[in-house]
């Protein structure tokens, strides 16, 4: 496969997943704010920590309220991060590539990328009907992948897009969301609002399988010691780095590495660091930190695998002329936890 | 339906000089009297939907920004040709291309319809087209141009003729595949009653083509070579790898080591053996052409040269499809074949022939005048719509530099009903046939039909407002 296209496909699952994240934060925050007094900041403001564009949106709305939370986080041109901008980008990839990805695939990202675009009934919903609209085409998209899509290298290099940037976001809102909860450390374990745990569950998408999984009150602890270390819910951390490990196994096609690069150390590493642990252990020694070095762990993972595989072989690169310019030159992922990596189209 | 109607005072291919309809248009005509003009234009706008969609669009500008695209425009009323005209048609396409090869070996090679004086020796030799670089060079099979796609017109009469040869990078073929399957969905109702010859072999029939180049392996791995996701055309490049399942490459993909052609893989480096390349030859190599170029790949020409690569269309078919040497393909078929060319050109006034130059001079207001270096309608002045400014302007134009002018008769092409403002009008056509060359040669049922959407308007290119139309080839004669 061409490094060029893996980088594409990895981008648009990045893409896709984000904006599937985001339209599930708003639309649950939606649904909360009815709850709350009027006015109230909460519940939105967190989500803009959550999305790690604190800086920006305070350029762009000093002292922006509720409305323009949603504009930032749904339309907003300015915020590369917007969904409206996370389904261009994924469709601009798809674009690129379409040669490779199904016709189907295309199609579902095609067309909401121009629902998204030109469709003025669409934007006439209430905005809880837009937002389902949004993660709903993003689920599509991956039902049709998985159903259409050969399991070659293509479908490997999507799946670890996905993987990755769920892993992040699951972090993220925990990392927001639970601190906010519990405005002290000592209070870990303390009161609880169980509405604003719900809601917090409901963001990560694991309100049911939560539910499912233990019968009992929704403690602080379960919910993080849920979104975190579960083996089988497909949005817990451990689940995600546990796919993403086997995934890069397959693609580096060696499964017992004899001299493992830092990609596979990495990988294997931080698997093994939240697989062989416990909600107290990681309670204890800060769940912040904890969360904080995941995130730095994801990123440098990111930065691995965009190194071993999207940068073209540097062969005969001492012929070019200096102007060719890199492919997606600014695939500017940056290591620093709280910045979004994004990728042009 | 068509009672409001009125036939241009040309050749309308739907009805005849008294308004009958002709035969063959006796089907169509009912199913289409059957749906009528509301459901017409209510499909026709859903096929632009479904077109846009489906992601059959083009760049406006190269800004990438959001929404800045949009779709050929797609007009639903189809163009209808007889099985009989198109045989003929088809041995003309395949006559001419064969001339044409012929001629682009022998000015590459021996030159001898230039030291026979058939064709003057300065007139290839300042072409644009013309690439000294490829002295001397015999492409895979001897055959140079692939994959061509020649401009056809009726004139006022309904005599074919061609207008001109595209054996560069022709485009379009991916609307007119597309144009097919948004007929079908959208206008079934129109295909009862009756067998269109199907044209989804394309692009088994051109992989088949680019397969043959490579004789040097039993498993050819091809390529199609895209400028970049900028380029108006890249729609029909991903289009064309995807329904061929090729990898679609740009330049950046590719590199040349150990005189071969790699692509740059997640797995390493692995073999290319064909290159489709939908490139202008000036920016395949920096080595060799364009030093600037940023969109091909360095040392491309010197692999080729050693017959490790193959490309299609081989570079340096420029030459043979410059305006002016145009004017000389009917010699060729004569020259090379021994034969009278099947379709006729357009009657062409050569201004670097002084007694031409005169003539044109005289008849500025009559004629259509192009510039030979120019494309896609540009560069273009059409005598009896032009102002007495612009008929100025070109008169001093033409006298600087009279190789870069020819001139026609302005040509009062056929017309099909088309909707045009919800209404149908007589817009002008064209017809672009698609021909491969690799061990045999074959020509597309039909072609894209390129339709002036605007009222009276002769130019039919997309950059000025043109759009497009389903072609048929059915059994009865339909003219």
């Amino acid at each position: 496969m061409l490094s060029r296209v893996a980088d594409s496909l990895y981008w648009i699952n990045r893409y896709v997943e984000r904006a599937e994240n985001l339209s599930r934060f708003v639309e649950v925050s939606e649904a909360m704010a009815l709850d709350c007094p009027p006015g109230s900041a909460e519940p939105w403001q967190p989500l803009i920590d959550a999305s790690g564009d604190r800086e920006l949106f305070d350029q762009l709305y000093p002292g922006g309220g509720p409305d323009q939370v949603v504009e930032f986080l749904v339309k907003a041109e300015a915020n590369p991060s917007s969904i409206v901008n996370c389904i261009a980008l994924a469709r601009e990839n798809a674009r690129q590539i379409r040669d490779v990805i199904t016709t189907e695939m295309w199609e579902q990202i095609n067309d909401l990328y121009w629902t998204l675009l030109e469709s003025d009934s669409f934007w006439h919903q209430p905005p809880q009907e837009q937002l389902r609209e949004i993660r709903r085409g993003c689920q599509l998209f991956y039902g049709i992948t998985d159903a259409t899509l050969s399991r070659d290298l293509s479908w490997q290099f999507s799946r670890l897009g996905r993987l990755i940037e769920r892993a992040d976001k699951t972090t993220r809102i925990l990392d927001v969301k639970y601190f906010l909860l519990l405005p002290s450390p000592e209070e870990v374990g303390g009161v609880l609002d169980e509405l604003q745990w719900i809601s917090l569950l409901r963001t990560a998408g694991a309100y049911q399988m939560f539910r499912q999984s233990q019968q009992g009150v929704i403690t602080p602890r379960a919910v993080a010691a849920f979104l975190l270390l579960d083996p089988s819910f497909p949005r817990s951390v451990r689940y995600c780095l546990d796919r993403i490990h086997e995934t890069l196994q397959v693609v580096a096609a060696s499964p017992v590495p004899g001299n493992p690069d830092a990609l596979e150390c990495l990988s294997g590493l931080t698997r093994a660091r939240w697989s062989y642990t416990g909600i107290d252990e990681l309670i204890a020694g800060g769940l912040h930190e904890a969360i904080d070095a995941l995130q730095q762990d994801l990123n440098n993972l990111h930065e691995l695998i965009h190194a071993r595989y999207f940068v073209l072989p540097s062969l005969a690169a001492a012929e070019e002329p200096a102007a060719v310019p890199p492919a997606q030159a600014s695939v500017s992922v940056t290591a620093t936890s709280h910045d979004l990596a994004c990728a042009p189209a | 339906m068509f009672t409001d109607y009125r036939p241009s005072k040309g050749y309308d291919e739907y009805f005849s000089a008294s308004e009958e309809p002709r035969s063959a248009l006796q089907p169509l005509l009912s199913s289409l009297g059957a749906l009528g003009l509301e459901q017409l234009n209510r499909n026709h706008a859903a096929a632009g939907m479904l077109l846009k969609r489906l992601g059959a669009t083009f760049r406006l500008n190269d800004s990438g920004k959001r929404g800045g695209e949009r779709i050929l425009p797609f007009d639903p009323l189809p163009r209808l040709i007889g099985a009989s005209d198109w045989d003929l048609l088809q041995r003309g396409l395949i006559q001419r291309l064969e001339a044409i090869d012929l001629f682009l070996a022998d000015v590459y090679g021996d030159q001898a319809i230039l030291r026979d004086g058939v064709i003057p020796r300065e007139d290839v030799e300042t072409s644009q087209g013309w690439r000294p670089q490829l002295r001397g060079f015999r492409p895979p099979l001897g055959k140079w141009c692939q994959i061509s796609g020649l401009d056809l017109i009726r004139d006022g009469l309904g005599t074919w003729r061609v207008l001109e040869d595209n054996l560069r990078c022709p485009s379009g073929v991916a609307y007119f595949l597309e144009n097919r399957r948004v007929m079908k969905r959208m206008f079934p109702s129109l295909f009862s009653g009756r067998t269109v010859q199907p044209i989804d072999s394309y692009p088994s029939q051109l992989l088949q083509t680019l397969r043959d180049l490579a004789p040097w392996t039993e498993a050819p791995r091809v390529v199609l070579l895209t400028p970049g996701v900028f380029n108006s055309a890249y729609f029909e490049h991903s289009y064309l790898a995807q329904q061929m399942g090729i990898s679609l490459v740009e330049g950046r993909d590719l590199a040349c080591q150990d005189g071969r052609v790699w692509m740059r893989t997640t797995q390493g480096l692995e073999p290319v053996d064909v290159i489709y390349r939908r490139i202008d030859d000036d920016f395949l190599d920096p080595a060799v052409f364009r030093a600037d170029s940023m969109l091909g790949v360095r040392g491309l020409m010197e692999v080729y040269a050693q017959g490790r690569v193959a490309i299609a269309n081989a570079p340096g078919t420029g030459v043979a499809d410059d305006k002016l040497i145009y004017a000389y393909v009917p010699e060729m078929v004569r020259y090379y074949l021994g034969e009278e060319p099947i379709i006729e050109n357009v009657p062409t006034y050569l201004c670097s022939r002084p007694d031409d130059q005169a003539y044109v001079l005289a008849h500025l207001n009559e004629l259509v005048v192009k510039a030979v270096s120019e494309a896609g309608g540009y560069g273009m002045l059409i005598g009896p719509h032009a102002s007495q400014a612009e008929i100025l302007e070109f008169a001093e134009k033409i006298k600087a530099d009279p190789r870069n002018f020819i001139a026609q008769p302005t040509l009062e092409l056929s017309t099909v009903p088309s909707l045009s403002e919800g209404e149908l009008y007589p817009c002008h056509v064209d017809l672009r046939p698609y021909v491969l060359r690799g061990k045999d040669a074959w020509v597309t049922p039909g072609g894209l039909t390129r339709v002036a959407l605007k009222r009276g308007s002769l130019v039919v290119n997309s950059s000025q407002g043109g759009g497009c139309k389903d072609t048929w080839i059915v059994e009865e004669s339909a003219c």
